[in-house]
């Protein structure tokens, strides 16, 4: 009745209607496929830390001992850039005194100093559509899923999978990851995606609220993954519609994500879930 | 024995590719080179024999990536039956089609990278650069490819010969 070249083609775009639903469904339910997900890691982390490794040894040794020219002129530039952080560090520790004085009297929640841990990247993710790395602490170290991954100089993002001793994290500026915001100025709030590759999108700014180009983007910690007042970035552009209730907002990162060696985890900061636990 | 090599050389792609590569400045339009690999595997290989090592090379890919998982199990596997179907009418060892062969996969592997991006991400937005990017890591499959295949043909090929002889001195 058919001839074998027809159930072929049948075949065949049956099969990719299937794999086009499983690809729709694994995009929606992330990390959850019995460990399947996760099998390859442990084994391919230990190669990828070795390389890693090696490549830093050498890069260390070119940059330390032969490329020395321009050490000098650093160090000029970088004592007279400490002369002047002593100073402001002077200023910033009466301001801390000041603000724990005030605080006592507030009698204001003391801040929680997180507890961190280092750790190395070792890999990145193997496709430029998506921004994950892999971080060379695991469970054992006591790295748990959702855990919020910094450096100190801004948020970098979250954990997404652990192993043994290795952990995946999906970086802020990848398309899937949304952090809770606000201009540390104004105080408006919005949130933060990852767009193209060196900014992020502000969603969900209202046009009402006042956002120059410059202004610091901080963590709101509403998002219950990242606690508050993390750097996230600088605004680098607004948009202010004639029509529409949010204004288009670009933020430009604080770190070069292409540039990560080191990060740190914060152990005892859990994500809050607000869904009642019957 | 060959399942040896196979997985050798797809080690050696993966921490090239997620290791390596990334170190480099211009690291997004570099393809990915397991690519050409896929299909070498498809055009010159047994089929059920390295089938298996197709998929395993996509699983470790899709747990190495921060995308949908499947992704590139989905995409090698497809690629790797269209090679074993352009067998039927095309001369595999024709090195003046093989770089277009290649070229076609890494399009065809960022079509599909932009179409979930895009439609199955829930804010439908198209990448900007995802046009040069793409643009670009086909140009450079069509420049770069012959090299790879060159190697892949030149180490299987040996490893071939060298199993031979070793089995024959064992039946000696």
């Amino acid at each position: 009745m058919f001839s074998r070249r027809m159930v072929i083609i049948v075949g065949v775009i049956v099969l990719i209607g299937v794999n086009i639903i499983f690809l729709f469904i694994t995009s929606r339910h992330r990390s959850s496929f019995y460990g399947l997900n996760q099998f390859a890691v442990p084994f391919v982390a230990p190669f990828q830390k070795a390389v890693t490794r090696s490549i830093y040894f050498a890069k260390d040794v070119w940059t330390h001992y032969f490329f020395l020219v321009s050490v000098a002129n650093e160090n000029d530039h970088l004592k007279k850039k400490l002369r002047k952080t002593i100073g402001r560090n002077q200023e910033l520790n009466e301001i801390a005194l000041t603000n724990s004085r005030l605080r006592n009297l507030l009698k204001f929640q003391q801040t929680t100093a997180y507890k961190a841990l280092a750790a190395e990247v070792v890999g990145k993710d193997p496709s430029p559509w998506y921004q994950t790395i892999i971080i060379d602490k695991g469970n054992a170290e006591g790295v748990k899923k959702w855990q919020p991954v910094i450096i100190p100089e801004s948020i970098v993002g979250h954990v997404m999978d652990v192993s043994t001793h290795y952990a995946k994290v999906l970086l802020v500026v990848d398309r899937n990851s949304a952090v809770d915001a606000t201009v540390q100025r104004t105080r408006a709030r919005g949130i933060i995606k990852g767009e193209a590759k060196g900014r992020f999108l502000f969603n969900y700014v209202l046009r009402k609220d006042d956002i120059r180009i410059g202004d610091k983007v901080v963590s709101s910690g509403f998002d219950g993954v990242f606690p508050k007042g993390l750097p996230i970035g600088s605004v680098s552009g607004v948009i202010r519609r004639n029509s529409g209730i949010f204004q288009e907002v670009y933020v430009s990162p604080h770190v070069d994500f292409e540039k990560l060696e080191e990060v740190m985890v914060l152990l005892n900061h859990t994500r809050h879930d607000f869904v009642s636990q019957e | 024995m060959i399942y040896c090599l196979y997985i050798a050389v797809s080690l050696w792609l993966i921490i090239l590719q997620v290791t390596l590569i990334p170190l480099l400045p211009f690291s997004d339009n570099i393809y990915d080179l397991l690519i050409p690999y896929v299909l070498y595997l498809g055009l010159f290989r047994p089929a059920w024999k390295t089938l298996p090592i197709i998929i395993l090379l996509g699983l470790v890919m899709d747990n190495l990536s921060g995308g949908p998982f499947g992704l590139f199990t989905s995409i090698y596997v497809w690629l790797f039956l269209g090679a074993i179907w352009m067998r039927t009418f095309m001369h595999a060892s024709n090195m003046f089609l093989l770089p277009f062969v290649v070229a076609c996969g890494v399009l065809l592997e960022n079509v599909v990278f932009i179409g979930m991006v895009t439609i199955f991400e829930p804010d439908f937005r198209f990448p900007e650069d995802a046009l040069r990017i793409a643009t670009i890591q086909v140009l450079s499959a069509l420049g770069t490819s012959p090299i790879f295949l060159i190697f892949y043909n030149y180490t299987h090929n040996r490893w071939d010969s060298w199993m031979f002889k070793r089995s024959r001195e064992a039946g000696r």
